[in-house]
């Protein structure tokens, strides 16, 4: 609706957007630019020193170097399960996909740093698989090692397979069939169309899921922190978290905005991608039943496999983890007397874990409120009002989903640790890296939900005698109330069981689920752990059906 | 001046975005019990119009009136919400809510109107009636058709009970027979209400079938208003002409003009003689309906007969005149074979400069 047709309600929508503005400056923009200030100084002033120290000491050298293969094998080994899963499920006739797809989307729901503790209860010195494995052939130990390189590239590959798969098997969905059904009618094979017509049509799909599992293995610290740190493996993230208890403020800083640098440019080249797909518009918005190729005698076979694979990535390590949260030793003979519920007890009696229940709960009730409030009224008035001035803050809100978490939480040291506001040492440097964290994801949802909402619906009120605020009541509000609470949910998750920046931020009193479940793990109190991170899990999995719920289907795995 | 019939009147409206011109210089009036159609391409600037009407935007210049009030004027300061201009307003989409019945739906406005429980039933009922939607009225939208959709966005227009109706393409949507029957259904609303309607439509069968008067538009400008039969018979310009139903345009030169009657000269050489007011010897464009000319063994210029199609009721011919192809229209027990010679006579024509 054109800006000044609403008489009145025209000011306070400035206002609106003004001190969301001022909010974002203060909460994103300021703490962030604080940090790459901080990388160009030295007690000389403006200088490349930090880089410099970070370039010529050989510690800091390999550790860049390591994040680089890691992510770049781990990515490999995405690109190349997510895309053959994906045509496989998609393409082919291979029976039960609905369950296929779940199941191997189950590895997506799980925290990584969950997950890698999960994999170390499996593959560690006393893991079940290795008792398993020493107890068949009666060596003294398990020929592989967890807590190593190859260990970390196995669970980042794990963890963010599942993000090539959905893009490529969304590519897959929407592509034009009649485009492939000519090449049926050239007298192309089916096997020849998939790698004449198909292959190059997703191609696109393929590298911009790869470019997000790249983004996602380097700038992960859970899964590199559990499985790197006994072995002294050193990636990044781990590296700067490192800098950060020395403290060495300024190679910590210069270390995350190389991070920030290697991610951004990935995020950049992925959003072009997916642009270029829409420019080309082969790949249609509408779903069509897509041709599948038949499989002839594989047809069963690759089913069993691909099920193996998937119980191996999802189930086998929550089953593990379960499983362990109820054992009473580490170690125990896995039988029913060798049971207990002790674990869940000790949780619940020691005042940590009462304690980072309650403040996850908090900060992630605190951001998924405030940053769904702000996004909705950015949104509104980008979409709706169609302020100018709200572009540049749907822009800064968006700025922190290309910023690692790492920086995040180095922002907010420098920002929040001198007065005149000091809020480092309390729960509220937690809440403010949250707010950087979930704006982006919150403005998404938003936009995404109001942008549903067509804008006759408004205008049809409007003209209906209703006023600017009976039409928000009324009509606006009660269409975008599911997309809301799906999105509320979609931040809570994450915010619940976050870890990175709670490591780096929490101070005693203000732990969090995460630090909590790191430490216990950390300080091998194994079955603490496991009792927290199936807690954990349990919430997750049923804020997910709540979404799909509340979306009917459309968020969440 | 004022005009008591009058329901909406607008006076040089413009609406600018940005550097460009939607609107310009539109002025017309609607008055009580009136069928008034802007139709034009899209683009012509004519949904631009009626959102200016409907308070939807904001026009950079121009007055607005409606029942005589203004309602509308950046040079006067006034922009009266839309809520508070009194209109009923079908949207293309029909903006039908998802969350709410087929009741809940109609009876908005009234809510909003704080209209007492009694009187929401009973306007209800009628409506409902009226529209042909018992039964329906604890339905959501998405459990009705397109067509019933349709009912529901102007039983909600009408629960305002406005003395003016604004219909955006309310049509374009439904297939082809749904289209035809509500035609007729909007007609025979309109003359039981009496409501004054501004329909925007770029279906030039549509709204030559509706309306008591048409402006059509192009370009953000009118170029010509009047009863559908003006605006068949003496289209003002080319583009009028060529937008309106078929016509056949041919180059000709004209030789003389003399007691109202134009002779010209095609481009094949034939000699043409038709009624036409005073015109100047030079170049011009004759245009003529299919109607209008009558294909024939006996008189008129020499033809050839490229293509014949059997309507049914009528046989479409596509004739060559020298280099120019015509469309003509005859009746089906006057039948030519494709390939036949005959001739042509031109009845009626328009000359355009």
């Amino acid at each position: 609706m054109n800006g000044a047709s609403l008489g009145r309600s025209f000011d306070v929508r400035y206002v609106i957007t003004a001190a969301i503005g001022l909010f974002f400056a203060v909460v994103i923009v300021f703490p962030l630019s604080l940090v790459i200030a901080k990388s160009f100084s030295s007690d000389s002033g403006l200088s490349l020193a930090n880089y410099g120290r970070v370039f010529s000491d050989a510690a800091n050298l390999k550790a860049l170097w390591n994040s680089v293969w890691v992510s770049v094998l781990s990515t490999a080994i995405c690109v190349a399960a997510g895309s053959l899963l994906a045509m496989l499920v998609i393409r082919t006739d291979i029976p039960a996909k609905s369950f296929l797809r779940l199941l191997l989307l189950l590895p997506y729901g799980i925290p990584p740093f969950i997950g890698a503790i999960a994999w170390s209860q499996l593959f560690g010195p006393a893991g079940y698989v290795s008792k398993l494995y020493m107890s068949i052939t009666g060596a003294a130990s398990a020929p592989w090692n967890i807590y190593s390189p190859g260990g970390v590239v196995l669970v980042l590959s794990i963890y963010q397979f599942p993000v090539v798969f959905i893009t490529v098997s969304g590519a897959l969905r929407r592509i034009d069939t009649s485009l492939e059904e000519a090449a049926r009618m050239s007298g192309a094979s089916p096997f020849k169309t998939l790698l004449d017509v198909t292959l190059p049509l997703i191609t696109p799909a393929i590298v911009a899921g790869g470019l997000l599992a790249f983004v996602g293995c380097i700038s992960n610290f859970g899964i590199p922190a559990l499985l790197g740190f006994r072995a002294r493996f050193f990636v990044l993230t781990t590296k700067i978290y490192s800098a950060l208890s020395i403290p060495d403020m300024p190679i910590a800083a210069a270390m995350s905005v190389i991070l920030a640098f290697v991610s951004g440019l990935a995020l950049v080249l992925q959003r072009r991608l997916e642009r270029e797909q829409h420019r080309y518009a082969v790949i249609s918005g509408k779903s069509v039943r897509p041709q599948t190729m038949s499989l002839g005698a594989a047809r069963i076979p690759l089913l069993v496999m691909v099920i193996a694979m998937a119980l191996f990535a999802g189930v086998v390590p929550i089953a593990s983890m379960v499983l362990t949260s109820f054992i009473k030793y580490w170690g125990a003979p896995l039988a029913l007397k060798s049971m207990t519920l002790d674990h869940y007890k000790y949780v619940l009696r020691i005042p940590t874990g009462a304690r980072a229940f309650r403040n996850s709960l908090f900060l992630a009730v605190g951001a998924a409120t405030i940053t769904m409030t702000a996004g909705a009224l950015v949104s509104y008035m980008c979409i709706r009002v169609k302020l100018a001035v709200a572009r540049v803050l749907d822009f800064l809100g968006t700025i922190p989903y290309a910023v690692p978490h790492t920086m995040i939480a180095i922002a907010m040291i420098l920002a929040w640790s001198r007065p005149p506001v000091v809020l480092y040492g309390t729960i509220w440097v937690l809440l403010a890296a949250y707010l950087v964290t979930y704006m982006p994801f919150s403005i998404r949802t938003t936009n995404a939900t109001l942008q549903q909402v067509h804008v006759s619906l408004e205008e049809a009120a409007r003209v209906s005698g209703a006023r600017w605020s009976d039409t928000m009541r009324d009509i606006v509000l009660p269409l975008i109330k599911p997309g809301l609470a799906a999105g509320w949910v979609l931040v809570f998750m994450p915010a619940f069981r976050e870890l990175t920046m709670s490591v780096l931020l929490w101070s005693q009193g203000a732990e969090t689920l995460g630090v909590v479940i790191y430490n216990m793990q950390d300080a091998d109190y194994t079955q603490i752990a496991a009792a927290l991170s199936t807690v954990v899990l349990l919430i997750i999995f049923v804020g997910n059906a709540l979404v799909r719920r509340l979306s009917r289907g459309e968020i969440g795995f | 001046m004022a005009d008591w019939l009058e329901r909406i009147r607008i006076v040089k409206l413009t609406k600018k975005f940005g550097s460009f011109t939607a609107v310009d210089s539109v002025s017309f009036t609607v008055r009580k019990n009136e069928f008034f159609s802007l139709l034009g391409p899209s683009g012509c600037g004519k949904t631009t119009t009626l959102r200016c009407i409907a308070g939807l935007e904001q026009p950079t210049s121009g007055e607005v009136y409606i029942g005589g009030r203004l309602v509308s004027s950046p040079e006067k300061g006034v922009m009266v919400a839309p809520e508070r201009r009194g209109i009923g307003m079908v949207f293309q989409n029909y903006a039908v809510w998802p969350h709410m019945t087929v009741e809940q739906n109609i009876a908005y406005p009234l809510k909003i109107a704080r209209v007492s429980k009694v009187k929401i039933r009973s306007t209800l009922s009628s409506i409902v009636d009226l529209l042909k939607l018992s039964g329906l009225e604890k339905r959501y939208p998405a459990e009705l058709s397109g067509g019933q959709q349709q009912r529901v966005a102007l039983g909600r227009a009408l629960a305002m009970d406005p003395e003016v109706m604004l219909l955006d393409e309310p049509l374009s949507n439904l297939d082809a027979k749904l289209r035809e029957q509500m035609r007729f259904e909007l007609k025979d609303l309109q003359r039981k209400t009496g409501i004054a309607i501004l329909y925007v439509t770029h279906d030039q069968v549509e709204a030559m079938a509706m309306s008591d008067r048409v402006a059509v538009m192009n370009g953000g400008v009118v170029i010509q208003e009047g009863t559908p039969y003006e605006i068949y018979k003496s289209p003002a310009t080319k583009f009028v002409a060529d937008f309106i139903g078929t016509m056949n345009f041919l180059p000709c030169e004209v030789v003389e003009w003399r007691d109202g009657c134009a002779i010209l000269r095609l481009r094949n050489g034939s000699v043409v003689r038709i009624n036409s007011p005073e015109v100047e010897r030079g170049s011009y464009t004759l245009a003529v309906r299919p109607e209008d000319l009558l294909l024939n063994r006996e008189e008129g210029v020499d033809c050839q007969v490229d293509v014949a199609i059997f309507l049914g009721n009528a046989v479409d011919y596509r004739v060559k005149l020298g280099d120019d192809i015509l469309r003509v229209q005859t009746s089906v027990d006057n039948r030519f074979e494709q390939g036949e010679k005959a001739k042509l006579a031109v009845q009626r024509g328009i000359l355009f400069s």
